[in-house]
């Protein structure tokens, strides 16, 4: 149980709960994010119709708010010839007025002319009628209406007439004419007619008025312009300013009923006002098409979502390989322990063999007392250096020791630390070329257990019979290039990387003991540290070698 | 030869200072409402006698009449005690009576009065009625009554009537007609001369007696004017006059009314017309005429009269008198002495004593000393004709590229000279040149320059207006990014022309009552004025038979073209432009977002005339420069 809890611990099924949960939530998102966006097309079907309304009315309601009062700007004084240019304008630009009728009319306190309405003194009565119509070749056509035929539009002349006379009534000199008595005096509207005669200054609407009432003022003529719009709802051109929403959007009559009764369609009306009034706008679209519009509006959410539950899954892989990571680490430096542990044991065991034999013996001759005497030494020696190894390491990975850089001649450098190798390793066929003009700029001690690492590391991975080793020390124009090269049992390429991490061991028969995993990590962080760079090139095998790059120091005197 | 050079150098300097001297200081900046005093007292009229002078001063908020006593001052009094309603004007008819009239507004119907001075009875001469009254000329008492001309009978016809002063009915003399725009009596009460008209042409008619019929002497076309001033002493034929006939300028002339002959020229002027003259009824004489090339000069007839006006000129050097007034005798005057850069007082003058004394100033709170020159220019038009026009320095701003308001006159019949002109002054008080001129059409150049422009309001009219300010950026004087143009009426209508057509050229547009659709404009001559329709036709155009000319030329119909901004003021009962074409103007100007700020009076007309209006139109006007012309 204990062991249990000093062990790493990897828990992948959190792991997994945590995709599978994360997975559910983008699937109840998606869902989520559709549903709503169906409703808020549902929504927007039965709210947008405002729009597709306001802007297919706009021709119908420039023509009404601003094409209409331009006939005051005439004061009266337009003719069935000077209407044209007017006719041709309002005809031609807004193709639902489907015909104009224009009633040049004179108002009078003559008692010579006999048709018309008469109320008091004052006689209004149209001294022309003119109908204007586009024919198909979009011809203007001008028709004179005569007498006989203008019954057909009289009661909206009536009404006009009869209501201008009714305000007339109301006139006084302190009349100001608000927009509302515009309306309702000059303006009549029915399904499918606007009429609208031009308003006549305050002064005039005084002289109609003392005319009315007064039988011996003088005689005057005064011209009025009243025109009639017919007007055609079916014409007017829809603006489907909500493609996406609708797809089909008729004018039908207000009485027509629903086109279809499948049940899958989408379907609303709107009434159209004034004029148009006999009219509504119906807005109709299919399934299919609302399905369209879903899918397109759903893409970039889903997207989204799609996005977000990546991220979540990238992280939990993150996780996973971190934790696979960590693993691997605690191994090596349980690995490291294990290594150490046996380091240490050989030479402790080793010494307290000596030990013992030194003390069982009853007389040691000179001889074997030289000789435990050196085995002591040795193993001591041993165990000083691992643990100076471990002490130097540890510091300069922490930097906590300065390099005590000095100037070194190359030759003198080498000369001690070669000749010993020949003595320590007599089977050792070491060569060397050195060809230097500068000085090395280097920390002695650092760089000397560098060499020392990797002479080391040739004799140790080499076959019994294969124990060559060539060191070649050059100068570039920047750095000097050392290269150790051996013909020893080679590194795979796959291990280039790892063999300079910490604790890290090329797993083969060579270093089943003896070794910690510290070496070339040690030296490439000594050769970093003194600004200079390690490199391998190996082939199993067939040899390995490593090249140093140490910066120049100053030019030998 | 050092001592030569110092000596030039020391002129030199000497000669700058002089010359800087020209262009001091920056004016102080005047509040507007001081510039728009309106003076209380004002109708100085001096009896028949000379004896008492009347005026029109304010009591209680109205117009009421006060006597000043000149030779015993104890004795100066308020005549009426009005309270709700203003004097309109009044006049003496005897050394003890006096006509005059009220009413609520100046368009009411006449109520008119004859008063006693000394206890101060009033008596109504004139039963109310709807008819408006034209007094005939000369405006004097014969025995009990007064001639005068009433629409009473026709609204669109003047009949002649005898009103009495003591409040009878009055007598109906003479019936129109049907064409009789003027009567014209002799100084023993005979009207012997009747003026027609159907506005194309005039015709003069004339009788022996009122017992006589009247028979026509002479047309003559709508170009020509014959306006008799009085009847020679002693001849019940001969008149002087002022008369273009047959000439370009109006000139004074002598004129024979029984033959509808001119007998002699007596006075004129090559490059002006005679713009008035002042004939003595009582002495039944001409005393002097005037003419305004620039500044207002006189010619007199009478020599004595010339002398004393001498001699009272000698008392204001440089200035402009202007005689408003005189007892029957000649020898006390009113006068007004003002000049361009002073708003100017009123003077009574005694000139058999040469006496002036101080009446009332006009504007006692302007300080002349920061007002402004008008300078007389004169400039090409694009086809040649020669243009005059007055130009205004801003104080202190040096005379280069200016910023520049181009005020345009009304009228157009009217024209722009060097007098005082508040609104002239206000503007060059804030910094900007002015720019007056008298573009073809005006008045007072003679027919031809006149009749040039018949036809012309959205035309040659305007591009004088343009020519011109294109002449004072080449003389380099304004800066042709900074032209605001700037009226009232007829100057509103160029304004608003300016905004709708030359949205390129002016930066911004300030009408003031300006006519948006001349098709209104054309529908405003009211019933008894129809015999100027035909006179219209040629000078503006027939709405019926050039109906594209009014539409092309009526801001109304182009109102999307504007693309600078207007400032837009409106009297509600303005005649000459209806509230639905202001309002629609207005919108349609709006909808293109043309920043335009519409200002409107409810209850004024084509010029705004309550104080209180008039100052927030040009707190409104120095903003809308401030914002849009700096």
């Amino acid at each position: 149980m204990a062991y249990n809890q000093l062990k790493y611990r990897k828990n992948f099924g959190l792991l997994v709960a945590y995709v599978i949960l994360v997975t559910i939530l983008f699937v109840i998102a998606m869902s989520a994010g559709r549903t709503t966006i169906v409703n808020l097309i549902e929504t927007e079907f039965n709210n947008k119709k405002v729009e597709v309304f306001d802007k297919s009315v706009e021709p119908f309601h420039n023509f009404f708010n601003e094409k209409i009062p331009e006939i005051s700007y005439y004061q009266g004084f337009l003719d069935s010839v000077k209407a044209v240019s007017y006719v041709n304008d309002v005809i031609r630009k807004n193709p639902f007025v489907e015909k104009i009728l224009f009633y040049d009319i004179t108002i009078t306190n003559s008692d010579s002319i006999e048709a018309g309405i008469k109320y008091n003194n004052l006689l209004v009565y149209p001294k022309s009628v003119t109908s204007f119509r586009l024919d198909v070749g979009n011809r203007l056509i001008t028709e004179r209406v005569h007498s006989d035929e203008r019954r057909y539009n009289i009661e909206d002349f009536n009404s006009m007439v009869l209501k201008f006379i009714g305000f007339l009534d109301r006139v006084t000199e302190t009349t100001s004419l608000s927009d509302d008595e515009i309306y309702k005096v000059f303006y009549t509207m029915n399904a499918g007619k606007v009429s609208y005669m031009n308003i006549p200054r305050i002064a005039d609407l005084l002289s109609y008025k003392s005319m009315m009432s007064n039988a011996d003022s003088p005689v005057a003529f005064y011209d009025q312009d009243l025109f009639m719009f017919f007007i055609n709802p079916s014409k007017i051109k829809i603006n489907n300013v909500q493609p996406n929403l609708y797809e089909t959007i008729d004018i039908l009559p207000i009485v027509s009923g629903s086109v279809s009764d499948e049940s899958n369609y989408m379907e609303t009306e709107l009434l159209l006002p004034g004029a148009l009034s006999d009219y509504k706008l119906q807005f109709v679209s299919s399934e299919r098409f609302i399905n369209k519009e879903v899918g397109r509006r759903f893409l970039p959410v889903s997207l989204a979502v799609s996005a977000v539950y990546l991220i979540l899954i990238l992280i939990a892989y993150l996780i996973y390989r971190n934790v696979i990571i960590n693993d691997k680490l605690f191994r090596l430096q349980y690995d490291f322990i294990n290594n150490l542990t046996h380091e240490f044991k050989t030479p402790v065991s080793v010494i307290k063999i000596a030990g013992n034999n030194i003390q069982s013996g009853d007389k040691l001759s000179v001889d074997e007392q030289r000789m435990y005497g050196r085995i002591l030494d040795q193993e001591a020696d041993k165990l000083n250096s691992l643990m100076n190894k471990l002490l130097s390491f540890a510091q300069i990975e922490n930097k906590s020791i300065k390099p005590n850089r000095q100037e070194v001649d190359v030759l003198e450098f080498c000369e001690p630390i070669f000749s010993a190798v020949e003595l320590k390793y007599p089977d050792f066929q070491f060569t060397y070329h050195i060809n230097v003009q500068n000085d090395m700029f280097v920390d002695k001690t650092l760089l000397a257990s560098v060499f020392q690492n990797l002479i080391d590391n040739a004799y140790k991975y080499s076959e019994p019979n294969r124990k060559i080793l060539h060191v070649d020390i050059q100068q570039s124009k920047k750095n000097f290039v050392v290269k150790f090269k051996d013909q020893g049992i080679g590194i795979n390429k796959k291990e280039f990387n790892s063999i300079f991490k910490k604790f890290y061991r090329v797993k083969n028969q060579f270093n089943q003991q003896g070794s910690i995993g510290l070496g070339l990590a040690f030296c490439k962080e000594i050769i970093d540290f003194m600004g200079g760079e390690i490199k391998v090139d190996s082939a199993v095998n067939e040899g390995t070698t490593f090249t140093l790059l140490l910066p120049l120091g100053p030019k030998k005197n | 030869m050092i001592k030569n050079l110092v000596r030039v150098c020391v002129l030199v300097i000497m000669f700058f200072s002089v010359s800087c001297g020209e262009s001091d200081e920056v004016a102080v900046v005047m509040p507007v409402e001081d510039f728009f005093v309106k003076s209380e007292k004002n109708s100085f009229k001096l009896s028949p006698d000379g004896s008492k002078i009347a005026y029109i001063g304010i009591d209680n908020h109205c117009r009421n009449i006060y006597i000043l006593d000149l030779t015993d001052e104890k004795k100066s009094k308020q005549l009426t005690y009005q309270e709700d309603v203003n004097v309109q004007y009044f006049f003496w008819t005897s050394d003890s009576t006096m006509v005059y009239s009220n009413s609520y507004a100046a368009i009411d119907s006449a109520r008119i009065f004859s008063i006693n001075i000394f206890n101060e009875e009033a008596v109504s001469i004139l039963p109310s009625s709807d008819a408006h009254l034209r007094w005939v000329y000369p405006q004097r008492l014969y025995k009990d009554y007064l001639l005068a001309s009433i629409n009473a009978r026709d609204s669109s016809v003047f009949d002649l009537y005898k009103v009495f002063i003591d409040g009878r009915t009055p007598e109906l003399l003479t019936e129109n007609p049907g064409n009789v725009i003027t009567w014209f009596a002799s100084s023993d009460g005979e009207v012997r001369l009747a003026v027609t008209s159907d506005s194309v042409e005039e015709g003069i008619l004339y009788r022996s007696a009122n017992t006589e019929v009247f028979k026509q002497v002479e047309v003559t076309d709508y170009q020509t004017l014959i306006k008799p001033l009085g009847f020679v002493k002693g001849s019940d034929t001969h008149i002087y006059a002022l008369s273009n006939d047959g000439r370009d300028k109006l000139s004074v002339v002598e004129y024979d009314i029984s033959e509808g002959k001119e007998t002699k020229i007596i006075y004129g002027n090559s490059k002006v017309d005679i713009g008035d003259a002042w004939y003595s009824d009582y002495l039944e004489e001409l005393v002097f005429s005037e003419y305004t090339i620039d500044r207002v000069e006189k010619n007199f007839f009478n020599k004595k009269f010339k002398t004393s006006f001498q001699k009272l000129a000698a008392h204001f050097e440089d200035q402009d008198v202007y005689v408003l007034n005189t007892d029957t005798s000649l020898r006390n005057w009113v006068v007004k002495v003002s000049t361009d850069v002073n708003s100017g007082a009123l003077y009574h003058y005694d000139s058999n004593i040469d006496s002036v004394k101080l009446l009332t100033k006009i504007n006692p709170k302007l300080d002349d000393k920061q007002l402004a020159k008008k300078q007389p220019i004169s400039f090409q038009s694009r086809d040649g004709l020669a243009v005059n026009g007055y130009v205004t320095y801003p104080k202190g701003m040096g005379k280069r590229n200016l910023p520049v308001v181009v005020l345009i006159h009304d009228g157009p019949y009217s024209r722009d000279y060097i007098d005082f002109e508040s609104e002239v002054q206000f503007l060059a008080n804030r910094g900007y040149l002015v720019f007056q001129v008298n573009y073809r059409g005006s008045a007072g150049y003679g027919k031809k320059f006149w009749s040039a422009g018949f036809k012309e309001w959205g035309g040659k009219m305007q591009l004088d207006i343009m020519d011109g300010v294109t002449w004072l950026i080449h003389q380099g004087i304004v800066d042709k990014n900074r032209v605001a143009i700037m009226g009232t009426g007829f100057g509103g209508y160029s304004a608003l022309y300016g905004a709708t057509y030359n949205s390129s050229f002016y930066r911004c547009a300030i009408s003031m009552s300006g006519y948006t659709n001349l098709f209104t404009y054309f529908k405003e001559i009211p019933p008894y004025r129809q015999q100027f329709i035909k006179l219209f036709y040629h000078t503006i155009g027939n709405p019926d038979r050039e109906h594209e000319l009014f539409k092309a030329i009526s801001p109304l119909f182009h109102a999307d073209r504007v693309r600078i901004p207007i400032l837009f003021a409106q009297g509600g009962s303005d005649r000459y432009s209806s509230l639905t074409d202001a309002n629609q103007f207005v919108q349609k100007v709006k909808n293109n977002n043309i920043p335009i700020k519409y200002l409107y009076k409810e209850d004024e007309g084509r010029r705004f005339r309550d104080e209180g209006n008039l100052i927030h139109y040009y707190q409104e006007v120095e903003a809308f420069l401030k914002a849009y012309l700096k």
